[in-house]
């Protein structure tokens, strides 16, 4: 008998042994949901920079003791998909936590869904001012709503014509400009914005132009421009036309320099991928490989070794959003979204595009130490350098080669 | 005005190339063939992927490019189409079928990310003027020896005649001991090579990605309804008009109305004569 209970009595102790360190590595992990296009590259790019992120923050053993989990939904560039999303991580998957986003027209679908789950959102792809207005308008209700990244709208339009006035005209001492863009509704909405901003600052807009999307000869548009006496072009492309616009305006060796909002112009292969000929294009961008901060570098660095690529922006917020949310939990000591919303208010976090802090709107705040639009030119090699605003630069800006100076 | 002429002439020598294949395949075996803007999105990508990942020389690699997808339009016609040859609609379907799966192995292989072909000639000319760059003058050079090689192919050769045969009766032909079958395996692989070879010219001006193949199938189609389907000549002349038309409406109006264009042209042709400038009858 009492070999029989000793044995029991080993067995389990043993067995409380084996269970004990199980119970704290099964104490709940905290769920991160991940809403984005999936198919796309912004989408495949907030995925791995979240990943990223949380396998370094569970290395050092979790948030409160907890691991980090994540899962992702597809919400595609649909609204009624992007609502599914939100249904399936929140009343599904019972997330703590959504980082993601990308179109602000499925953005703003989810927002009233958001809510109702009561779940705290770190936006990072979407750009319209709209989505944090809302904090704003009830804060009750949305005060879940949080957008890391980018910088909204409205800043960027302000840092563009900033741009055109401060450096266009400021530095390079070039009064006459033309701006082109796609026929698209932001486009149509922006190009007025920015021809007005520019004449007030003294430059001489002698063209505004827009062009379909599915252009694929620029040389009519090029030769009104040439025609029309500019010396700096500004563009606003997106899509498709980023490629071939840099190809065909390299072919010709247009006279005249380029640069402005270029979306395709962002990704960090775009040089490479259109065989060198963005050469002295100028795009604007939320980061790029240069110590901004010193978190910059070596989330490129990270982020390259990882995946073989150079990240979009939505990257940047998706992993600084993973560190800022846990930071807010371990200051709250709970996941309870009331406690950690108000530790996210009061954040202060030196993220990879600048210091991330939030307005009375949870809409990160640009300029100054925060993350700003970066004017960044493609130089010698591909690479790219910050060459305003003059506070990040990183190197001097160049003309094309075939343009004397 | 010589800039109109210029890239008015590099345009309409892009689509010459990839309506002349479009308007044969359709003339000789009355294969309307959806898939025909893959041949071309194929022939980009080949390029694409003999240079950048397997390191060939760039013309090499055009070459293996273009007789790889030849070889695929031939796979296409005998092993997926024959067999429905008799129904139209269902030579549509399959063709349209084929283009979806060619888009999505685009997109599944390389990713949604736009590639690069490289160009042949780098350097800029000057011509009276107007800046053009190398590639787009080598396109409109090779466009017109292509298209020349291919009517005196038509025009001199035993087996241009065997074709021109087929086009005009197929049954005729096969009792005068032409074997049609044969004779449809080979033109499908000739008007998927120009394709292919179009995608490779103006790939290094354009982009290459999934979806390329989608604009130039409607440019095709809308040329080929301009200049009455089946027809060589036609299509040529139908290119001309469109390449020119959209590059007139770029210079003198606004890039914007471009596109606009060819579906237009397609509109009034169908309304105003269905069997297009040279066709004989009404495709449709």
């Amino acid at each position: 008998m009492k070999s029989i209970s000793i044995f029991l009595s080993s067995v389990s102790v043993a067995a409380a042994l084996i269970a004990a360190p199980a119970i704290a590595q099964t104490a709940k992990p905290i769920r991160i949901g991940v809403p984005t296009s999936m198919q796309l590259q912004v989408g495949r790019d907030t995925q791995d920079a979240i990943k990223m992120a949380i396998d370094d923050i569970n290395a050092k053993g979790g948030v409160l003791g907890r691991k980090l989990e994540m899962v992702v939904a597809d919400e595609t560039e649909n609204p009624e998909t992007g609502i599914s999303a939100i249904k399936k991580l929140t009343a599904d998957e019972k997330v703590d936590v959504l980082i993601g986003g990308y179109t602000s027209g499925v953005t703003l679908a989810q927002l009233p869904h958001i809510s109702a789950a009561k779940t705290i959102y770190l936006g990072v792809g979407a750009a319209s001012p709209s989505i944090t207005a809302k904090v704003k308008q009830d804060y009750d209700n949305y005060k879940y709503i949080f957008r890391v990244g980018p910088i909204h709208a409205g800043h960027q339009a302000r840092q563009v014509t900033n741009f055109i006035s401060g450096f266009v005209k400021g530095e390079l001492g070039i009064g006459k400009i033309a701006i082109v863009g796609e026929s698209a509704k932001w486009v149509q909405d922006l190009v007025p914005l920015l021809k007005k901003g520019a004449t007030e600052a003294g430059a001489d807009v002698r063209l505004t132009e827009f062009f379909d999307t599915q252009t694929s000869d620029f040389s009519p548009l090029l030769a009104k421009v040439k025609d029309s006496g500019a010396q700096y072009l500004v563009v606003i492309l997106s899509h498709a036309s980023s490629d071939i616009f840099a190809k065909q305006w390299h072919d010709a060796r247009f006279p005249i320099p380029y640069g402005g909002i270029d979306v395709k112009s962002m990704d960090g292969d775009f040089c490479e991928r259109v065989g060198g000929k963005s050469i002295s294009e100028l795009a604007a961008n939320f980061a790029v490989r240069a110590p901004l901060t010193p978190k910059t570098i070596p989330f490129f660095d990270e982020f390259a070794k990882r995946t073989k690529r150079s990240p979009v922006y939505t990257a940047f917020g998706a992993n600084d959003s993973v560190y800022i949310y846990a930071e807010a939990v371990q200051r709250a000591k709970s996941t309870d979204a009331n406690a950690v919303i108000k530790e996210l208010e009061k954040t202060s976090y030196v993220g990879i595009p600048g210091v991330i802090e939030f307005d009375e709107m949870h809409d990160v705040k640009p300029g100054g130490k925060g993350p700003n639009f970066l004017f960044v030119q493609w130089q010698d090699k591909c690479q790219r350098q910050v060459v305003y605003p003059k506070a990040q630069r990183t190197a001097e800006y160049i003309t094309p080669a075939w343009i004397k100076k | 005005m010589l800039e109109i002429l210029i890239h008015g002439a590099v345009s309409s020598a892009i689509y010459a190339m990839l309506a002349v294949g479009f308007t044969l395949i359709f003339g000789v075996a009355r294969i309307l063939n959806l898939a025909h803007g893959s041949f071309y999105a194929l022939g980009a990508y080949g390029a694409y992927f003999f240079t950048s990942h397997l390191k060939l020389p760039l013309f090499p690699a055009a070459l293996l490019a273009i007789a790889v997808v030849a070889l695929f339009g031939i796979f296409v016609e005998k092993v997926l189409v024959r067999p429905m040859r008799s129904s139209q609609l269902a030579v549509l379907m399959i063709t349209l079928a084929v283009a979806l799966v060619v888009e999505q192995v685009l997109f599944l292989t390389f990713g949604s990310e736009y590639r690069n072909v490289p160009a042949f000639v780098d350097a800029k000319f000057t011509i009276g003027g107007v800046d053009v760059g190398g590639q787009r003058l080598l396109a409109l050079g090779a466009s017109v020896t292509l298209i020349a090689l291919l009517w005196l192919f038509i025009q001199r050769t035993r087996l241009g005649s065997a074709i021109l045969a087929v086009s005009q009766d197929p049954q005729a032909a096969n009792y005068m001991g032409i074997p049609s079958d044969r004779i449809f395996t080979i033109v499908m692989g000739l008007s998927a090579a120009l394709a292919a070879a179009a995608g490779i010219l103006a790939g290094p001006f354009l982009t290459v990605q999934p979806t390329m193949w989608l604009l130039p199938i409607v440019k095709a189609f809308a040329i080929v309804i301009v200049g009455g389907l089946g027809s060589i000549p036609g299509s040529i002349l139908a290119a001309l008009m469109l390449g020119y038309a959209e590059t007139i409406v770029g210079y003198l109006i606004s890039t914007s109305w471009t596109e606009i264009v060819s579906v237009l042209a397609t509109l009034l042709m169908l309304v105003i004569r269905p069997a297009g400038i040279f066709g004989k009858r009404a495709a449709f």
